[in-house]
């Protein structure tokens, strides 16, 4: 806007260079040269104030269009050449400082608990992000509407698929997937991490959203007692030191027996502290021998062969070794939490 | 569930210490969540009779008594008879009665979990009262405050109130997930029974469990006529009623309050506590009608009608949907059946007559009707738990005997036993020393299996390697061999399972590849600064439009508790962006952020017609103090794209132009709705799309705050994993050293810069190959004069050398300006 008034004219420069300096940029309105136009104002004679004063008017208009657009994005939108290394006109592109880079603590985890299962012989699979009823319950011995489906409680979509409430979704496709090996001898071992869901409120020890580690072991002959060994040797490898373990009866539909897996706390040797809740055990794992049903489901018979499988959360296996407070702070994006972890 | 260690005691010797017991339980039966010790609560408190009472003179309300305690509570001051003085204010105190006491120094029962109070000596109105008389209130059974609680036992003065009324217990809450296949678990006849085992034990039910006496009925007595039509016979298999003519309903003794009180069930009267301390005992829910004011005479079973309305016990009304199982009489609905009863045929203190119900509900039906009406009553726990119907006329039956013992009555009715399906008698299960032993990693013998089974009243016939089980009719949980043997290996003790590795042969575990790949891109970007985040795979509403994505093609969640929670995403990078702004906020000026995920498609799926699982790494990079000079963001996500791309061996990537973003291929539809198109690309990799890059849309800039400076990147993670280089690429170290020099070539803004290198790639290639050179071309600078618009110069640096000899400047200037005519002619761009 142009303004006759040179007084004026000289101020709405002055006022632009401000704004342009200024943090906050509503205070703007309260800037010296505005004040001055004011107090210049009262001095004037009646027949300029008219004049003089439309122009201010003007120019505290021209102020607020300024601040409307400095609060929107300053957003380059000219076309750009998409093949080009660097911009016209600018240095080459850098990425940040080395120091910068952070990894999610918990696929840290995970890929630890990968590697010494890998090295135990297991190989892995990932699980799925949404799955159907086959999958999730019936392959694995729920019948339809039966009240052990209380316990999961599960997302679901319009056209009845399920965001999966626990890993034990794949254990069907991982049968079936190793069927060939186990009749040529192999035992089917497999470790199956993933993300799962459950539809509840979130607070500081729960999530929708977690990751559990699924592991399925079947060969002939395979016993209870196979079942102990291989987590309590996959337990003391984790966290380097020898632990007690011991299994306590569950319910799961698709294992039969079931069982909780509970370990010496490998924190305070069974002393007592706040990990474990002062009982000197944690509970860590729901495990079992898979359900004759969920072998047939798969095609495999299970008067020949016979398997374990197991499954647990990875989240607050991470939450207690760091001493992390609040489960939130996984799926929270913050930087400030996530470049803690290298 | 709450299992009272008293209750338990009724059936079956345990000797354990209570700590011992309830760690046994822990190992050999479920997880125990708490453990009270209720007799705690009564310490102290002892039976007395008061042996005067006079008007306290200045209190019309208040009586002076004298108590006779039998001298057992020591330090207290007392006449000359050895009665203590006690003021009361309760209007039922009279000469002879017996009440509890509690004396100074013992704390009030009903305010030990909240503010404990301890009574003391204290003066009321001139008249020195030591302790108090306590309320049923006070004493925690109900909320009746209006008298003193009159104990209806003979007892001895000096008793102790607690174990007057078992109140010397444990209860032992045990999680009801444990035996969710175990409906026999849900009474303390089944939890005594597995109490004995565990303790070591042999358990024997009693005979009235195992062996009814049937309630009949004796015509001459006068009868009540009663029907029963069962609609249902699914639903219901089992439906079996009597009915009870003249109680006399009350409140129920106060043993039997006590009894309901400590598991938390709250007394009611005589008839309906009856009927809750049996299913309470057995597993087996009951229910009591009025006879008199049910509608002729007539149980209906059968399904609601939509819309119907039930007025239930409690007075909520609830409106019915068209499939629940209800119980009607011959005006309508008065029940819904297996959960809760209805208020028009409630039992109450005028009741006479009476209708007893004892049946089967299908457990699915029971399941769905609970969740849908919010309605998880105790009753409805257990049906969910498909109790067996081979034990209703045995429940029935003890039923009516109590009912009749505690208020009184006769039967008035055959007893009614509506079984349309007969369910085949005793099963058994047949299976083999060795199968077991195999399953469990154990070595015992029949002999001992037998034992364990047969503690817990599974009788097995044990010859050579085989075992046959019968199953006893409350164990609905037991059909394969399997079952057998969690019961063995649980009853022997899992800590008796030795462990042992399995042994596998040597050949080496497939290896994940894709979660090798997946850390293989982490620890890339770990040499670029970005931090790995992971965000939720779902999204709302909002996000899906300000992202320019259709949500029609999301999958949307229908039972979602929270609203941010609506579909699954289409794409990582609106969940990344959305990340952007609280950090910036947290004072983070620069980040680049990523995450492999994985986005769902509608129309998109695999072969196995499951939605197709698409794996992708989101990137996004912002920084807030860039300024003009850096240049757009798009170039830091384009040099990141070309650093994996080069660090993988994935080439050659181009970039083309992102047109409109419909016209894409639908598996990156969604993805593209969220750039700005000026600014943004297909990656290419050997003319199949591999990503997207680009500057988010000017849309998503608003609604998330973004700085100025932020690109993003899209990449599909299996196609990057499917064309990663198994090993990059080698060129033998030369021995000549090579000749360098730069070169500025003038063109036309509108040439991009990709049919400049094209040109001088094949012009160099096929030039030096002819003279037997090599070259290496690498940019340098890209630069626009502020006075001219229509022209830009890019600078380039080429290395050229001979495998064989020493480069003379000669030729290299001969190449030069040979490149510049070509320059000329092929693109028009002159040396500068």
């Amino acid at each position: 806007m142009v303004y006759k008034n040179g007084e004026v004219a000289r101020a709405a420069k002055q006022l632009k260079a401000r704004l342009d300096k200024l943090e906050n940029k509503a205070s703007i309105r309260k800037a010296p040269e505005l004040t001055a136009l004011y107090e210049r104002l009262k001095e004037l004679p009646p027949k300029q104030r008219a004049e003089f004063g439309k122009q201010v008017n003007e120019l505290k208009g021209e102020v607020e269009q300024w601040l409307q657009e400095a609060k929107k994005p300053k957003v380059d939108l000219r076309s750009i050449d998409v093949t080009a290394p660097f911009d016209v006109n600018a240095p080459a592109p850098k990425l940040l400082p080395v120091e910068l880079s952070s990894r999610h603590p918990i696929t840290t985890e995970l890929t630890k608990i990968l590697d010494i299962y890998g090295r135990m012989g297991f190989s892995s699979v990932a699980s799925r992000e949404l799955d159907d009823d086959y999958h999730m319950f019936g392959s694995l011995n729920f019948p339809p509407d039966h009240p052990a489906r209380d316990d999961y409680d599960s997302f679901v979509t319009d056209e009845g698929l399920l965001a999966p409430a626990h890993t034990s979704t794949m254990q069907n496709r991982v049968l079936r997937a190793g069927k060939k090996a186990l009749l040529a001898g192999q035992a089917i071992r497999v470790a199956i991490p993933g993300r799962v869901f459950r539809n509840e409120d979130v607070d500081a020890s729960h999530e929708h959203t977690f990751y559990q580690l699924e592991g399925v072991y079947v060969d002939r002959g395979v016993n209870v007692g196979h079942l102990i060994a291989t987590l309590q040797s996959f337990l003391e490898e984790y966290f380097s030191k020898k632990l007690e373990v011991k299994i306590q009866p569950f319910y799961f539909p698709f294992t039969e027996p079931s069982f909780e897996f509970t370990l010496s706390c490998p924190f305070c040797a069974k002393a007592g502290c706040n990990i474990c809740g002062y009982s000197g055990w944690i509970e860590l794992l729901g495990c079992g021998m898979i359900h004759p049903n969920v072998l047939t489901q798969a095609n495999i018979d299970p008067k020949i062969y016979s398997g374990f499988a197991w499954g647990g959360g990875i989240d607050r296996l991470v939450m207690m070794k760091y001493g992390i407070e609040d489960i939130r702070h996984f799926h929270s994006g913050n930087l400030k939490f996530l470049r803690q972890f290298k | 569930m709450k299992v009272s260690l008293n209750w338990v005691k009724q059936f079956t010797d345990i000797d354990l210490p209570v700590k011992e017991l309830v760690d046994r339980i822990g190992r050999q039966l479920g997880a125990v969540e708490e453990v009270i010790d209720v007799g705690k609560r009564y310490h102290g408190i002892v039976v007395v009779r008061v042996v005067d009472c006079q008007k306290h003179a200045s209190a019309n309300k208040l009586t002076i008594c004298l108590v006779d305690d039998g001298g057992v509570v020591k330090k207290i001051p007392r006449d000359s008879q050895g009665y203590v003085q006690i003021v009361c204010g309760a209007q039922n105190v009279k000469v002879g009665m017996l009440a509890a006491w509690i004396p100074p120094g013992s704390i009030v029962p009903s305010t030990q979990d909240k503010e404990p109070l301890t009574i003391e000596s204290r003066e009321i109105r001139q008249a020195i009262s030591h302790g108090m008389l306590a309320s049923p209130a006070e004493l925690g059974f109900g909320n009746d405050h209006s008298g003193l609680l009159a104990i209806d036992e003979d007892i001895e003065v000096g008793s102790s109130f607690a174990s007057t009324y078992r109140l010397d217990d444990y209860i032992i809450d045990i999680e009801n997930k444990m035996f969710t296949h175990r409906p026999d678990l849900f009474g303390m006849l089944g939890v005594a029974r597995e109490m004995a085992a565990i303790s070591g034990g042999q358990f024997n039910s009693p005979g009235w469990y195992l062996n009814p006496t049937v309630p009949t009925h004796k015509p001459g007595e006068g009868s009540l006529v009663l029907q029963v039509k069962n609609e249902l016979p699914n639903q219901a298999p089992r439906f079996c009623v009597v009915a009870i003519a003249d109680v006399t309903v009350g409140p129920s003794p106060i043993w039997l309050q006590s009894y309901l009180m400590r598991i938390g069930v709250k007394p009611i009267n005589s008839v309906v506590d009856v009927a809750n301390f049996v299913m309470h005992e057995t597993g087996q829910p009951l229910h009591v009608y009025d006879y008199d004011k049910l509608a002729g005479n007539t149980l209906i079973v059968r399904r609601s009608t939509a819309g119907e309305t039930l007025k239930l016990l409690g007075d909520k009304v609830i409106k019915l949907d068209g499939h629940s199982i209800v119980i009607a009489d011959r005006s309508g609905v008065i029940g819904l059946g297996g959960i809760m009863g209805g208020a028009k045929t409630e039992v109450d203190e005028q009741s006479r007559n009476i209708v007893l119900e004892c049946a089967n509900f299908d457990m699915n039906s029971i399941r769905r009707s609970a969740m849908n009406y919010g309605l998880f009553t105790d009753a409805a726990t257990r049906f969910t738990k498909n109790p067996s119907p081979l034990q209703i006329i045995n429940v029935i039956a003890k039923a009516t005997e109590d009912i009749l013992r505690i208020a009184g009555g006769r039967v008035a009715s055959p007893l009614i036993d509506n079984y349309p399906t007969k369910q085949a008698g005793a099963s058994s299960i047949k299976t083999t020393l060795e199968f077991i032993n195999s399953r469990l990693g154990l070595d015992l013998t029949s002999k001992q299996m037998a034992q364990l089974l047969g503690r817990v009243e599974i009788n097995c016939r044990v010859s050579g390697g085989s075992l046959v089980a019968s199953v006893p009719f409350w164990r609905t949980d037991l059909a394969i061999a399997e079952d057998l043997s969690e019961e063995i290996g649980r009853l022997n003790g899992y800590d008796q399972i030795p462990a042992r590795l399995p042994t596998r042969d040597l050949s080496p575990a497939r290896p994940d590849t894709s979660w090798q790949f997946a850390q293989r891109i982490r620890e890339l970007f770990s040499q670029c600064g970005a931090s790995e985040l992971l965000t939720y795979s779902f999204v709302d509403a909002k996000l899906i439009d300000s992202a320019g994505q259709d949500s029609k093609r999301a999958y949307h969640i229908r039972n979602s508790i929270s609203p941010a929670l609506q579909y699954y995403r289409l794409s990582i990078l609106p969940s990344l962006l959305e990340k952007v702004h609280p950090n910036v906020k947290l004072g983070a000026d620069e980040m680049i952020l990523y995450e492999l995920g994985s986005v769902h498609i509608k129309g998109i799926d695999d072969k196995d017609g499951l939605p197709q699982q698409l794996d992708r790494i989101g990137i996004v990079t912002a920084e807030r103090s860039a300024n003009k000079d850096s240049g757009a963001a798009y170039f830091r996500a384009k040099f990141l794209c070309d650093f994996l791309a080069s660090q993988l061996g994935v080439g050659p990537v181009t970039y083309r132009p992102l047109s409109d973003s419909k016209k894409i291929m639908p598996a990156w539809r969604d993805s593209a709705g969220s750039f700005e198109l000026s600014r943004s690309a297909e990656v290419l990799v050997g003319g199949k799309i591999a990503g997207l890059i680009g500057e988010p849309s000017t849309g998503l800039r608003q609604a998330l705050k973004l700085p100025a400076f932020t690109a993003q990147l899209e990449l599909d993670l299996s196609v990057w994993h499917e064309l990663t280089a198994d090993h990059l690429s080698y060129q033998p170290l030369g021995k000549y050293p090579a000749l360098g020099f730069d070169l500025c070539l003038r063109s036309p803004t509108t040439a991009t810069y990709a049919s400049q290198e094209d040109f001088l790639h094949s012009h160099l290639s096929t030039e030096t190959s002819k003279h037997g050179y090599s070259y290496r071309l690498r940019p340098i600078s890209i630069y626009q004069s502020s006075q001219s618009s229509r022209h830009k110069q890019t600078t380039w640096h080429i290395d050229l050398w001979h495998e064989q000899r020493t480069l003379t400047s000669l030729e290299v200037n001969e190449l030069v300006s040979q490149l510049a005519k070509a320059a000329q002619k092929k693109i028009g761009a002159s040396v500068v």
